[in-house]
């Protein structure tokens, strides 16, 4: 499969055609007018239409609403649409969660291998011998993005208990704002290695194993809450919000739901309560201290 | 130089045409092959400079933003798209360079990594213009673009391309040129070759009969190789044909005049024979008279008795060297000394008629490798001749003798001389006889030719004429046999 140009393609196409199919479906599906628009960031492979299909779909019979599905670039993006209300659930990374707890309500966690936890993987080209973060000294160093845990906190937390900030650490290290970006950062020799997702980095074995077959874990960080999905705090008791909520929760139920978590490689959706994060936020106390 | 040239001139026709229709074709078809490939050539670095550079201005626009982010994963991300986007112009790798030459990203980053120096591999930016550099060994070529944004420039992109598609059809277009050339030069050689080989067969049909003609009959061309009608070649056979009858029916005249003049020479010698027989006859009939008067006495008798016998004796010799003279179907040996006495002997009644002195002097070796018969015609030619040019108790010479592996004979007399045009006849072995001379030096010559000899005219120191006959002997001979 031909991964950026069907990122791309998504990209361009996700707010015109995916909508326009939602428009089309909308009037006979919706028993509610108002339809839910859902955020996605690169936690999961946005590059996969038939997945987004699978989502949308399933979602759009669960609630008995028309579905927008919304991508943007960047974590940032997002956080910023969820927090004004402009999305009625997305699936963001822990930091933002965290960051704006005040404004957030956490909807439901994904269950992956029976637990809603995950694993921060630094990887490295296949043929290097590191087997700690301490051999990757000088490298360029490939990001995911600013305000994911698994793309970034979790190895900058990891080099401030040694004192150290990813910018001294390493030569040089840049953004890919995408977990599927930095494998193939680090695959074609632009970093030397990378912070990614766990999760992400096992379904691309699966999916892309000419690619992953490049590089080599190198080590994986300590268990994480998964990357959450939240509301914004205002919807609660809404209808929509209920309905979004309980369409979530139920996933595992659903015929349609388990062929959509059978796609998506996780189990169910669970309620997990914020405490499921106290780990990343110790992680972002400790960075906020370093300034 | 002149080997060359006379190596080609033995070639024949039907060799040498061919041959230049292949060097004309081979030079038309590398000439013509020459051209298609340069415009070929042209056209494609023309076709290479477009794409290159409309590759090069396509990653210009998307690539300005992220050059100014100083973005390493979004430049390579949009090279790295490229590289299946321009399929057409099989980028193999493009390289973005900061002002310094820095590496800001490239397609390939083991190559060209970020921070890194521009691979040695690419030329420097801007050292061969706007048109792609071209390295036609590795079937790469490079292409180069400044990226300037108000007015400053921001970086450099360097592309590397596969160009083995173009060289490839330039391969196939020169193979193809190759093995059309070489199709039409063998057909248009094979042509050549059977047309000149036709236009040429009436030719060789006239040499071969020429070739004949060296042994004396020229034979005319048969009917049934004359083509019907006025063709050229027509027109030439008939023609040889005349001509060969021409010179047949001339080679018998020849053969006629020279039997005649031997029978006119044989005229004037009977009249001096007559004379030498006569002279002693008057004496005969008076020792018959003696005898008849005078038989019983033996005094008288055997004065008689001598005086027949030496007069018989006299005419016996004279008749017989007449008879060895006019006997040419039997005489096919090798000349001896003897023989040259012998035409002192005929003529002598001449030179006696004429109160003409005769300076003899024979030095040739008993037998010489020349045939004898037709020395003895042409000597005695000559001596007749000297006899009717020299004056009353006039001189006439002769000197016989062996000189470089030939036999020479001078003739000279102390006559007026032989007029100038004479002369000339004798050197010119073409020229016809002047009617004033006779047959006598035409035949003479004409023999002497025969046995490939000479004979050339002089002055000579007794006043007169000197003709130097000149005929060599046959290799392998021995002159000196006894």
């Amino acid at each position: 499969m031909n991964w950026p140009l069907a990122r791309r393609r998504f990209l361009s196409l996700s707010a015109g055609a995916v909508a326009a199919g939602l428009l089309g479906r909308g009037a006979a599906v919706a028993s509610d007018s108002e339809s839910v628009r859902f955020g996605l960031t690169p936690v999961l492979l946005t590059s996969d239409l038939n997945l987004l299909d699978l989502l949308q779909s399933y979602l759009e019979t669960s609630t008995g609403r028309s579905v927008e599905l919304v991508t943007r670039r960047t974590y940032q993006e997002i956080s910023a649409l969820l927090i004004s209300s402009q999305l009625d659930g997305a699936w963001i990374c822990s930091p933002p969660f965290l960051t704006y707890q005040a404004e957030l309500e956490l909807l439901a966690v994904p269950v992956w291998n029976g637990k809603p936890l995950y694993r921060s993987y630094l990887i490295a080209d296949a043929h290097r011998t590191a087997s700690s973060i301490n051999d990757l000294a000088g490298d360029i160093h490939a990001f995911s993005d600013p305000d994911s845990n698994s793309g970034y906190v979790a190895t900058a937390a990891e080099l401030a208990r040694k004192g150290e900030k990813p910018q001294t650490f390493f030569r040089r290290i840049f953004f890919t704002y995408g977990h599927e970006n930095v494998v193939r950062a680090v695959a074609s020799g632009l970093a030397q290695s990378g912070s990614v997702d766990g999760y992400v980095y096992e379904v691309l074995k699966e999916m892309e194993p000419g690619l992953t077959s490049l590089t080599r874990v190198v080590r994986p960080s300590p268990w994480y809450g998964f990357p959450p999905i939240a509301g914004p705090l205002a919807a609660v008791g809404t209808k929509k919000r209920d309905q979004l909520r309980n369409a979530l929760l139920t996933t595992h139920e659903d015929p349609k739901g388990q062929e959509l978590l059978k796609a998506l490689r996780l189990d169910a959706f669970a309620d997990e309560p914020p405490s499921l994060f106290a780990s990343v936020a110790e992680n972002m106390a400790l960075l906020r201290g370093l300034g | 130089m002149n080997r060359f040239r006379h190596f080609a001139a033995g070639i024949p026709l039907t060799i040498k045409v061919p041959v230049l229709v292949v060097l004309l074709m081979l030079t038309i078809g590398a000439v013509v092959s020459e051209g298609v490939l340069s415009r070929l050539v042209s056209s494609q670095e023309r076709q290479l400079g477009d794409l290159g550079s409309a590759y090069l201005d396509g990653l210009a626009s998307p690539l300005v933003d992220p050059i100014l982010r100083r973005d390493p994963w979004e430049i390579f991300d949009i090279l790295d798209q490229s590289k299946r986007v321009y399929a057409a112009v099989t980028p193999v790798e493009t390289v973005v360079t900061n002002p310094a030459g820095i590496v800001l990203a490239s397609s390939n980053p083991r190559d060209a990594g970020i921070g890194g120096r521009l691979p040695a591999a690419f030329p420097a930016p801007g050292g061969h213009g706007a048109k792609a550099l071209i390295d036609e060994a590795h079937a790469r070529a490079f292409i180069d673009r400044t990226l300037v944004v108000q007015g400053r420039q921001i970086a450099t992109l360097h592309a590397e391309l596969d160009i083995s598609p173009l060289l490839a059809e330039r391969r196939q277009v020169l193979l193809t040129l190759i093995a059309s050339n070489a199709a039409l030069t063998l057909g248009l050689a094979a042509l050549g070759w059977f047309a000149v080989r036709r236009m040429v067969a009436p030719m060789k049909i006239l040499t071969e009969h020429l070739e004949g003609a060296k042994d004396g009959a020229v034979e005319p061309i048969e009917e049934g190789l004359i083509p019907a009608g006025d063709t050229e070649t027509g027109r030439l056979f008939r023609r040889f044909n005349r001509m060969a009858v021409a010179v047949t029916e001339r080679e018998a005249l020849a053969s006629r005049l020279a039997d005649e003049e031997r029978l006119a020479s044989l005229g004037r010698l009977a009249s001096g024979m007559a004379h030498e027989i006569n002279n002693p006859l008057g004496g005969l009939f008076n020792a018959l008279d003696t005898l008849k008067a005078h038989g019983e006495k033996a005094y008288a008798r055997a004065g008689a008795i001598a005086l027949l016998d030496r007069g018989l004796r006299g005419i016996r010799d004279v008749v017989r060297t007449a008879l060895a003279a006019y006997r040419p179907d039997r005489e096919t040996r090798d000349l001896q000394g003897a023989d040259i006495e012998d035409l002192r002997l005929l003529v002598r009644p001449e030179a006696t008629r004429k109160q003409i002195t005769l300076e003899w002097r024979n030095d040739l070796p008993p037998v010489a490798a020349v045939i004898a018969f037709p020395v003895r015609q042409i000597v005695l030619n000559l001596l007749l001749n000297a006899c009717r040019a020299a004056p009353e108790n006039g001189r006439v010479g002769l000197a016989a003798g062996l000189a470089n592996g030939a036999v020479v004979i001078d003739v000279e007399d102390s006559g007026p001389g032989m007029p100038a045009f004479v002369a000339a006849f004798l050197d010119d072995a073409t020229a016809a006889a002047p009617i004033s001379t006779g047959l006598g030096l035409w035949v003479a010559r004409r023999m002497a030719g025969e046995l490939h000899g000479s004979l050339i005219a002089d002055r000579s120191a007794l006043g007169g004429a000197r003709v130097r006959l000149t005929l060599p002997e046959r290799t392998g001979a021995l002159s000196d046999v006894a």
